[in-house]
């Protein structure tokens, strides 16, 4: 008997080894090569599309979106059927798609009609590109095989002109182009997966043949400090303002004091991302950054508190201005309208922005001095905010300086800045001294929730806070004293200002005779929380800076109200202009 | 096996003694070896193989029913991969229309349309003590309109077309620097005239898209918040 169990035994072993000789063929020596050649059979490579990520505002609001339109195409040797019967329910066919896309029936028969000209076998024709969410489910419903649709991301931007110049735009191929867009790319940007699965003979997945090759990555939302409301108002009323004073352009920043974050920034013509072809190419960048220009009687400001800061000076510091000055060596230059001399203190040349007045106070400082305090208030250096096309604007080192530029410096000409630069410089006056570089973005809000690219920009003490403090004391005077004094005044807060009226080089080496007209401002001068800066660039109706200061003043009036600032509680520092 | 071991020894069964031969000269044709409990353990019985033939069959029905379902699941799952995809366009096509009605331009036009003025004399709410700071009288339309007077000035050419949700009031005449009101009317079934906003201020808003509908008329009041 054990001899039938042997003969059982070994035909079982037997039995075992053939097939497991076999499964060990199959599964290892001969994977690769039949894995590949069932998968050549009926697998199906699908792209995973990774969205781009949207741009919101401080409070979340969308700024530029992604979405998605369709392409039609179609087989036109499958839509044309056989002989005249086919070709009648194709013109039907077309007939339906055509009044659906709004191109026509006929469009339609002479799109399949060229494509079999000139390839009778042809597969593919393009019926429509750029087809929004609404008529691709109208198309979708019609029963044609032959009709096919592709899915193609595409960016909108709800708010048009809002900020248009600010976030840019992206080509037709989706490659971001200018603006917030192409600097924070690497942010927004989304990666596209890839997925395959083994399809049946009717399409559907067969049920476990899914591999993700690569999953895809959705780009990130990337929020910035831009107020959109208030990004909204303050285009529109730059816009009334510009053809009001029948100035060329215009552009404002308003930007938080304690924090240098930017609220809003904008400029007048305004680019629609949507719809780009309606303005100027020379306006789709932004003009607070990439322009530089010479800020003129604003820069004054930023003198005087540099001799506050060295001792040099006090508000109530007294200086003969006459008209005209010339300082013997070379330096030749006026205030703007003819005046006996004025017995200004320091508060009075801010006030009167007296050209002569400040020269003679400035020279007490040394060249090199004030050129290192320009220094750190940013004139002349990169923001470092990422907006691609930035200028640093012009300052020239001290040795290129002549007498003539030792002087203008003094009073903002001679010297470029961008009007970026110029709030950034105002800020550190509005936050005890303390410069903090501007920021325009929030961060980077990824897909799964963490936020990355959180801005730490460095702050430096560039003047005392008593400086910066007192400098704001005198620009009070401007708009509590000064000319413009009704234009600018906002009833229950203490509003500190300079005006500007700047000329700019006319490529010759020498000046156009139209202005730049400026107002620069921070507010509550108790408690600075905002700075505006407010450019008219030519008006020809009024072309001082009283054609800026009532745009200010409604600026300024807002953004008190936009953000529930507390009116003042303490009366303004009243330093004396006149002794 | 067992019958000749018993035959050759004496067998031990159960009672631990030889069993007498005498017995089995006898009775010969009645002789049954009866097998002890070692012998009828080792010895198969029939229902293991019931059982396990059972149990293989169990399984084998219990795959296929496993595959069956496994495919069903693969259709139902294309099936409602397809529905999410509609839903999907049918989101995004709304969240357009929201976005674009919640733009800044819109909503100024539609202020406008309605007659609302800006107040020029902001009042504020202490909540700590109720205590009201400024002076809250009510706008006397001297400070104009939101967009001061003139209509939109900022273009947003995806508002060419998209109809105001009311028709200007009668009596206040349009400002001369309204952006051209395009020549379409509203396409949808409202009573009222609807103007339909231009694009952007020069007008020349191109749209290809159809107006979208015009808003559903609110049911009841409207939702208040709870404030603390």
């Amino acid at each position: 008997m054990r001899r039938r169990t042997a003969v059982t035994a070994v035909a079982v072993a037997a039995t075992v080894c053939i097939l497991g000789a076999r499964l060990v063929d199959i599964q290892v020596v001969r994977a690769d090569e039949l894995q590949k050649a069932s998968v050549n059979a009926k697998e199906v490579e699908q792209t995973l599309l990774g969205a781009r990520g949207s741009i919101v505002d401080s409070n979340g609001t969308v700024l530029a979106d992604t979405i998605y339109h369709y392409t039609a195409a179609l087989s036109p040797s499958d839509a044309i059927g056989v002989g005249a019967e086919g070709r009648a329910a194709m013109v039907k066919a077309a007939g339906k798609i055509g009044a659906i896309t709004g191109q026509g029936g006929a469009a339609i028969v002479a799109i399949i009609d060229n494509a079999l000209k000139e390839d009778p076998k042809s597969k593919y024709a393009l019926v429509k590109k750029d087809m929004d969410v609404g008529m691709f489910d109208k198309l979708d419903e019609l029963p044609y095989g032959w009709l096919t649709f592709d899915k193609v991301p595409a960016r909108t931007y709800p708010n048009g002109a809002v900020g248009g110049s600010l976030l840019g735009y992206l080509s037709s191929a989706g490659v971001a182009q200018a603006g917030i867009e192409s600097s924070e790319n690497a942010c927004l940007a989304g990666e596209n997966g890839v997925e395959t699965y083994q399809r049946g003979a009717d399409g559907v997945a067969i049920p476990g043949s899914t591999v993700v090759q690569k999953k895809a990555k959705d780009g990130g939302t990337l929020q910035l400090t831009i107020d959109r409301d208030l990004q909204w108002f303050t285009e529109q009323t730059l816009a009334q303002q510009v053809s009001a004073v029948g100035a060329k352009f215009g552009f404002v920043t308003v930007a938080e004091a304690k924090t240098g974050k930017i609220k809003a920034i904008a400029q007048w013509p305004a680019a629609d991302p949507n719809n780009l072809d309606a303005t100027d190419p020379s306006y789709w960048s932004l003009l607070p950054f990439s322009t530089p220009y010479e800020p003129g009687s604003t820069f004054k400001a930023l003198t005087a508190s540099m001799l506050i800061d060295q001792g040099k000076a006090t508000p109530t510091s007294q200086v003969l201005a006459p008209y005209r000055f010339q300082s013997g060596n070379g330096a030749d230059l006026h205030d703007s309208g003819f005046h006996d001399p004025e017995r200004l203190t320091l508060t009075g040349v801010l006030m009167n922005s007296s050209n002569t007045g400040m020269s003679i106070l400035g020279r007490s400082l040394s060249d090199q001095t004030r050129y290192d305090y320009l220094r750190k208030f940013g004139i002349g250096e990169d923001t470092g905010i990422p907006y691609p096309g930035q200028s640093s604007g012009i300052l020239n080192p001290v040795s290129d300086w002549d007498d003539q530029t030792k002087y203008a410096t003094m009073f903002g000409q001679g010297v470029s800045t961008t009007q970026v630069q110029m709030v950034s410089a105002y800020q550190a006056l509005a936050n005890k001294g303390v410069r903090i570089p501007l920021t325009l973005v929030d961060g980077c809000k990824q897909a799964d929730g963490t936020v990355t690219d959180i801005p730490k920009p460095k702050s430096t003490q560039v003047v005392s806070a008593n400086a910066a403090d007192t400098t704001l004391g005198m620009m009070e005077s401007v708009v509590t004293d000064g000319e413009l004094a009704s234009k600018l005044k906002i009833p229950g807060y203490r509003i500190a200002a300079k005006t500007g009226t700047a000329q700019q080089p006319d490529g010759k080496g020498g000046y156009l005779p139209s202005y730049y007209v400026s107002v620069m401002g921070v507010a509550p001068v108790d408690d600075p929380e905002y700075v505006i800066s407010v450019n008219l660039g030519y008006p020809t109706t009024l072309t001082s800076s009283a054609a800026a200061a009532p745009l200010f003043h409604t600026i300024m009036s807002q953004v008190l109200k936009t953000f529930r600032v507390k009116p003042s509680t303490t009366s303004p520092a009243d330093y004396p202009p006149y002794y | 096996m067992s019958s000749t071991v018993a035959q050759k020894r004496p067998a031990v069964g159960w009672l631990g003694r030889s069993v007498p031969q005498t017995i089995e000269e006898e009775r010969p044709s009645h002789l049954e070896v009866v097998p002890t409990r070692t012998q009828r353990r080792a010895r198969p019985r029939a229902a293991y193989a019931i059982v396990a033939v059972g149990v293989l069959l169990g399984i084998v029905v219990a795959q296929l029913l496993l595959s069956i379902s496994m495919s069903q699941g693969a259709y139902q799952l294309s099936s409602l991969q397809s529905k999410q995809t509609q839903l999907q366009r049918s989101l995004q096509a709304a969240s357009e229309d929201l976005n674009r009605l919640t733009s800044p331009q819109n909503l100024a036009a539609n202020a406008n349309a309605l007659g609302m003025v800006s107040n020029s004399n902001p009042a504020y709410l202490r909540l700590s003590d109720g205590a009201i700071l400024g002076a809250a009288l009510p706008a006397d339309g001297s400070a104009g309109t939101v967009t001061g007077g003139q209509g939109n000035l900022v273009p947003n050419s995806l508002l060419a077309g998209v109809p105001l949700v009311t028709a200007p009031k009668v009596g206040i005449a349009p400002k001369s620097g309204t952006p051209a009101r395009s020549g379409t009317p509203a396409t949808t079934g409202t009573p009222a005239t609807t103007d339909a906003q231009a694009g952007n201020s020069a007008g020349t808003g191109a749209a290809d898209k159809p107006a979208p509908p015009a808003s559903v008329p609110l049911d009841g009041a409207l939702p208040t918040p709870v404030t603390h």
